[in-house]
């Protein structure tokens, strides 16, 4: 039998996500989990926290959905197709509702995920020194270092509560294998105290045998796993599908306004059952053109003969 | 006379002159990407590019459209983690970085986080933008800084509402005093000209021209009074080798603008440029 964490991301989100939860999301741009933020609205998590490095779609949705109180970020925005309309109305608007904002660096997030995946308070970065931003957040501790006297800025740990991480391949034990670039996920999955992995495809455990160098997140990390082809789109997979250009643009486009983004998340989140009702409501053709666009251009080596 | 290239060019151009052979480069997307693959393509063969998502040393058949997009890992020498590389910077491992701004002040301090506007707060500002994202780590402690900005009145600030990245904070000696590794911002690199900071004082001056601008019309960009070159050079506009490389690393324009891929284009008309551009692209490896 062995271990077996495979379920369906309903069950998944029902089961391991609560209001007021603080959660952190994986990848940027590429390998953001999509139909997890579809799902979390699906269900309405509210009142969540959200600690991110740098994001697109994955919080914008959220955002524009009203169901983030604070946002602990380095960049909200909506890569190469403009600035997040969603994250600009809050802010500045409250609409649907006051986000409250705590800004970091890239590198601050990347120790705070550190500092919870080694299970030490704090981390130092010499990052922020001289800026704004530790006037405005009060977390950041600046401190002379007690060895060599060096002025350093303390981050604290980041313990989300759940985190949701989309990986090209992973075994039911919850072994998850990551090509391409990595962003912060080998350590937000040590961070958090409850892993969601959804994948392109399951494999067997003893394909992840055969090579454990590909294994970023082991299975001791992680609370549940799902299969879930296209769990990303619109945005990329490395070595599976390419960005969905024109499908960000129209909600981008819908963003503009809270009614209109309203109505597309009536059309596109909420007038669904299932995830794969999802995928056919955009069509087999457009989904394997976006396969073709990467696999033509970039795919994943067989290692077999190393 | 028409000119033979565009401003886009220009930029692209200027900013790859400054990148120099064997350095290892932090890049942004954009103009910055752009310029980087030209510079490893004529005068610096042996940079390596850097993406801040994990990518190193990539040489793509796709333009990457953000510093974390598929592309960025592809015939990469190394893909790993976001931390790790910022992190690789902070040790100082990294040579050049390229980034962005909203506002930017005469000390070379950028905003990228609010414009906070009168009566209204760092919570609920008049205009919230993006963050930091990596590029105060970079500002930091990058050995060389380099920056990439429209000049524009409204964004070549006397004060910003919020310092993001830093430059030289209040003048000469901040940056140490503040315990920043990084050398701090060296040039601008802008539509109209290219600012350089004085030695002594660290303030922004007018270094280099456009051709064809004049310096009154980069005066009236420019919030605070601008110190002027007592020599100023004229850049020189970009070669026919670097448009062509320029042109074949971005067949859609999504850079140099020529078509843009957020045009208004059905599925099918996407898929088709794209898939027509890939076609065109040799590796150029």
């Amino acid at each position: 039998m062995g271990i077996n964490k495979l379920t369906t991301l309903p069950e998944a989100i029902s089961g391991l996500v609560r209001d007021g939860d603080t959660i952190a999301l994986g990848g940027i741009l590429s390998r953001e989990p999509i139909a997890c933020t579809y799902e979390l609205i699906r269900q309405n998590k509210k009142d969540l926290t959200v600690i991110v490095d740098s994001r697109d779609e994955s919080v914008e949705l959220l955002l524009g959905a009203g169901l983030v109180k604070k946002v602990e970020s380095a960049y909200i925005w909506v890569g190469v197709i403009g600035s997040g309309l969603n994250f600009r109305r809050a802010v500045e608007k409250g609409i649907p509702r006051h986000v409250e904002v705590e800004d970091y660096t890239n590198l601050a997030i990347g120790m705070r995920f550190l500092a919870g995946a080694l299970g030490v308070p704090f981390m130092p970065v010499l990052s922020m020194a001289g800026s704004d931003i530790p006037k405005y957040n009060k977390k950041i501790i600046s401190m002379q270092d007690p060895y060599k006297g060096q002025q350093v800025n303390l981050v604290p740990a980041a313990e989300p509560d759940v985190a949701f991480i989309h990986v090209q391949r992973a075994d039911k034990m919850g072994n998850a294998q990551i090509w391409g670039m990595l962003a912060n996920d080998v350590n937000i999955a040590r961070a958090a105290k409850k892993v969601i992995i959804t994948c392109e495809e399951i494999i067997p455990t003893s394909e992840i045998r055969k090579i454990p160098n590909m294994t970023q997140i082991p299975y001791y990390c992680v609370d549940a796993v799902v299969e879930l082809p296209f769990g990303a789109h619109p945005l990329g997979v490395a070595g599976y599908y390419w960005l969905d250009t024109p499908f960000r643009r129209e909600w981008l486009k819908a963003s503009r306004s809270q009614e209109t983004f309203d109505a597309w998340l009536q059309e596109w989140v909420l007038g669904w059952d299932t995830f794969e009702e999802y995928l056919r409501k955009l069509g087999s053709d457009r989904l394997a053109k976006l396969r073709k666009l990467e696999r033509d251009n970039y795919r994943i080596p067989k290692i077999e003969s190393y | 006379m028409s000119q033979a290239y565009t401003t886009q060019e220009l930029m692209v151009s200027a900013c790859s002159r400054l990148i120099k052979d064997n350095e290892r480069v932090f890049i942004g997307v954009g103009i910055p990407l752009l310029a980087g693959v030209v510079a490893s393509k004529i005068h610096a063969p042996n940079s390596v590019l850097i993406y801040e998502a994990g990518g190193v040393g990539a040489i793509t058949r796709r333009l990457p459209w953000s510093i974390s997009d598929n592309a960025t890992t592809d015939n990469a020498l190394v893909a790993t983690e976001l931390w790790r590389v910022l992190g690789d910077v902070q040790r100082g491992y990294v040579d050049v970085a390229v980034i962005g701004g909203a506002q930017i002040d005469k000390y070379g301090n950028l905003n990228t986080t609010a414009i906070i506007g009168p009566g209204k707060s760092y919570q609920q500002p008049l205009t919230r933008l993006p963050g930091s994202g990596g590029a105060n780590d970079l500002a930091s402690s990058a050995k060389r800084l380099l920056i990439i900005m429209r000049l524009e009145k409204r964004k070549f600030v006397e004060k910003l509402d919020y310092i993001t990245s830093p430059g030289f904070l209040s003048g000469p000696g901040q940056r140490e005093k503040a315990g920043l590794k990084g050398g701090g911002p060296e040039a601008v690199i802008t539509n109209k000209c290219i600012f350089r900071f004085d030695s002594q004082t660290k303030e922004m001056y007018l270094a280099e021209l456009f051709p064809g601008i004049s310096v009154d019309e980069v005066k009236s960009e420019v919030g605070w009074d601008l110190k002027i070159a007592s020599q100023i050079k004229q850049v020189a506009p970009p070669t026919q080798q670097e448009i062509e490389i320029m042109h074949k690393t971005d067949p859609l324009g999504v850079v140099l603008g020529s078509k843009s891929i957020q045009e208004s284009q059905s599925f099918e008309d996407y898929y088709q440029t794209m898939k027509t551009s890939y076609e065109s692209i040799v590796l150029l490896i």
